[in-house]
């Protein structure tokens, strides 16, 4: 009894419910209407998903819209995050010519989009559709297949700087959890570099850690 | 009501004419159990010997433009709903012809006589009012005997609770009312509709007027003429790529004038000028405001029709579309839910599709399986969802836990990985290859060996750029998944 017991007074304090007031870590995770948000890695740290479930938010009011130029991008994991299934629609498209017009044309009609930006797509191209995205309103995700978007797109950039799993170990367990420590910048992180963590468990709760010391997350990646 | 026969359907053999469900069937094939409207894996599985048609309604429309000249000959002003279908308002035609029975007995006799030159079946005429009554009253007539009904609110009050899914679907709502007790339209016109309409919104109130007679909408706003659209050719169009493409052009300017108006129209009449100087025109209704692929399906079918049945002699060189029946519905907002955004939305997809073409723009619905790319049944967008070829329900042993790889490749993608002593050291990323840090599995995989499917394990590896998912089989690794 001694072991389980809780010190008087403290019982309180952690069930007691927090309202919903967003720290700014957690605001870079809230896509806003009309802004660009660039989420720049490498494939395998977690971007994709992060993606998709900053699409759950704005599913839960109207269609959201995943632009695929792999043809790789599951809906399984988006709503695993949270986005609804009958709200998600996945238009795939991996022609450098129909990319802009395909994207101007979701823009015209979609509130948030996530969209892949294929490597060779002009920068002036990228430039009017920000400009529409402003003018529709539209919240957007982009994520580069090449070397970033060019300057003055994104509105807020989080770089993923690594990745961590938990669950699996020499062949026991599975994948559970992930920790992905991700940098924020831009005039969405008004304008200073932040970095912080987020926990993601397969479910559409997404933890976000704030004010990880780097070094000590990237002590245990991998 | 016109039922059609497929001219391609062997005559000698049991025939299933599907979409995702069963709109037709042969004799032999109802006998064993088939209804129309049944689920297409169902009749199939009813009926293996079957020779199965996928449905084709713009031919279906070309079969059944005959039938809707020769009742435009009688009456003018029809409405074709679908192929098959078609309303025809017959007030002023009634005094003509002395009354509905005689009117409904020349209707007949006429069809009969179609009948005879078509290849089809039997032509059901109904009378009453409204299109909803008119509809279920044709449903109960026979060949022989259309049905005229005098009495349309006793007569609505004796349908069943179902007849209202083909005009509003709504298959939940019309389940609760019959966990509610209710069972026909009269029981459910007995409700006051306020307590419908704060119960289940818009379609609750929808139902209400369609079991008490008052489905056709009455909208006294002017059509002002600009909103018909036109287009004119100095070259005839005779092609049907060509007519395609005007049609389309066509129904989407329709719609964008209208919904700068802040309308949507339920009812529109195109018109095809002929370059010998003839014209023709055919009205098309739609119980909801169509929409641009439903509109630009319509002129389709119609287009198509008149151009394989040689009714546009020498070509086309004008073409309108005028819309009538307009209503606000479209505009209607909802308050769970932005309908104005999904409109939009719509809108934008219908657009990609026609820049991609359609199996580009992609639902997916979640089904059983193992394997991540085995639990999303896709289907394309606007279309009906696919039936589950896995159960979702079923427990699925071994399934592939969560969380699932956001990416997943269509096929499984041959990879490199090294082995020592069969536990996975490397795995090759594109140029490089990167230490495998742990690892999950493996974890067996047992094939469908009937089908030829062999065994295989399954590894989640994971390295310090990510994680993933591989199948091993026959000593080959394949990517099933990447947790990007």
């Amino acid at each position: 009894m001694g072991i389980h017991g809780v010190t008087p007074g403290f019982a309180e304090d952690i069930t007691t419910p927090l309202p919903v007031q967003y720290t700014r870590e957690e605001g870079f995770l809230h896509l806003q209407p009309g802004r660009v948000t660039e989420l720049i890695g490498a494939p395998g740290t977690g971007l994709t998903r992060l993606g998709l479930k900053l699409l759950a938010e704005p599913s839960r009011v109207a269609s959201v819209v995943a632009l695929d130029t792999r043809g790789w991008i599951s809906p399984e994991a988006a709503w695993e995050t949270g986005v609804l299934a009958e709200r998600l629609v996945i238009v795939r498209c991996d022609d450098l010519i129909l990319w802009p017009k395909v994207t101007a044309a979701l823009l015209e009609g979609v509130r948030a989009v996530y969209a892949e930006v294929p490597a060779l797509i002009k920068d002036h191209d990228l430039r009017r559709l920000t400009g529409l995205a402003r003018a529709r309103k539209v919240a957007v995700v982009m994520r580069s297949m090449g070397n970033g978007l060019p300057t003055g797109i994104a509105h807020l950039r989080l770089r993923a700087l690594g990745v961590t799993w938990e669950g699996a170990d020499r062949g026991h367990g599975k994948l559970k959890k992930r920790r992905l420590v991700l940098e924020a910048s831009g005039k969405g992180a008004a304008g200073i570099t932040r970095r912080f963590e987020v926990e993601d468990e397969g479910t559409d709760a997404v933890r976000v850690v704030s004010d990880v010391v780097i070094d000590q997350a990237r002590r245990s990646v991998g | 009501m016109w039922s059609l026969t497929r001219p391609d359907a062997p005559s000698d053999e049991p025939v299933l004419v599907v979409d995702d469900r069963v709109t037709g069937a042969t004799e032999d094939v109802l006998t064993v159990g088939v209804t129309l409207g049944m689920p297409r894996r169902d009749a199939e599985a009813l009926a293996p010997f079957a020779t199965v048609l996928v449905r084709d309604l713009a031919d279906e429309a070309r079969c059944f433009e005959p039938v809707v000249e020769m009742v435009e000959n009688l009456v003018p002003r029809v409405e074709v709903v679908s192929p098959g279908l078609m309303f025809v308002p017959v007030a002023g035609a009634v005094r003509f012809y002395g009354g509905e029975g005689p009117l409904a007995a020349e209707v007949a006799k006429e069809l009969d006589e179609l009948t005879g030159d078509q290849r089809g079946g039997d032509a059901l005429v109904g009378i009453a009012d409204g299109p909803f009554a008119a509809r279920w009253a044709a449903a109960t007539a026979t060949s022989d005997e259309p049905h005229v009904v005098a009495d349309t609110i006793g007569f609505l009050s004796r349908l069943d609770l179902s007849t209202l899914r083909e005009a509003m679907g709504g298959e939940e709502m019309i389940d609760t009312f019959r966990w509610l007790g209710l069972s026909t339209l009269g029981d459910l016109a007995g409700l006051p509709r306020e307590t419908l309409a704060s119960r289940f919104g818009n379609p609750g109130v929808l139902a209400h007027r369609l079991a008490t007679g008052e489905d056709r909408l009455v909208d006294p706003r002017d059509i002002h003429p600009e909103l018909g659209v036109q287009m004119s050719f100095e070259e005839p169009l005779e092609s049907l790529d060509a007519v395609a493409f005007a049609g389309r052009n066509l129904a989407e300017r329709l719609l964008k004038g209208l919904r700068a108006a802040g309308v949507a129209p339920h009812t529109v009449t195109v018109i095809v000028e002929a370059a010998q100087g003839s014209t023709r025109e055919r009205i098309w209704r739609s119980a909801d405001p169509f929409t641009e692929k439903a509109l630009t399906d319509r002129v389709w079918w119609q287009l198509r029709a008149w151009v394989e049945t040689a009714g546009v002699p020498g070509g086309i060189v004008g073409l309108s579309i005028t819309p009538a029946d307009l209503s606000g519905e479209g505009r209607q907002l909802g308050l769970l839910t932005d309908e104005s955004s999904s409109i939009e939305a719509d809108r934008a997809f219908a657009r990609a599709q026609a820049l991609l073409g359609p199996d580009r723009v992609l639902q997916g619905r979640a089904q059983g399986g193992r394997m991540p790319g085995e639990r999303v049944a896709w289907s394309r967008w606007g279309e009906p969802e696919v039936e589950w070829e896995r159960d979702l329900d079923a427990p699925w042993p071994g399934a592939t836990p969560s969380p699932s790889p956001a990416l997943v490749p269509p096929r499984l993608q041959p990879i490199d990985v090294e082995w020592d002593a069969g536990l996975p050291t490397r795995i090759r990323l594109g140029s490089r290859w990167e230490p495998v840090l742990t690892w999950s599995g493996p974890w067996r995989l047992s094939g469908r060996w009937w089908a030829g499917e062999r065994d295989a394990d399954r590894y989640q590896l994971v390295t310090s750029v990510g994680a993933f998912l591989c199948v091993v089989s026959k000593g080959k690794a394949f990517l099933a998944g990447v947790y990007d």
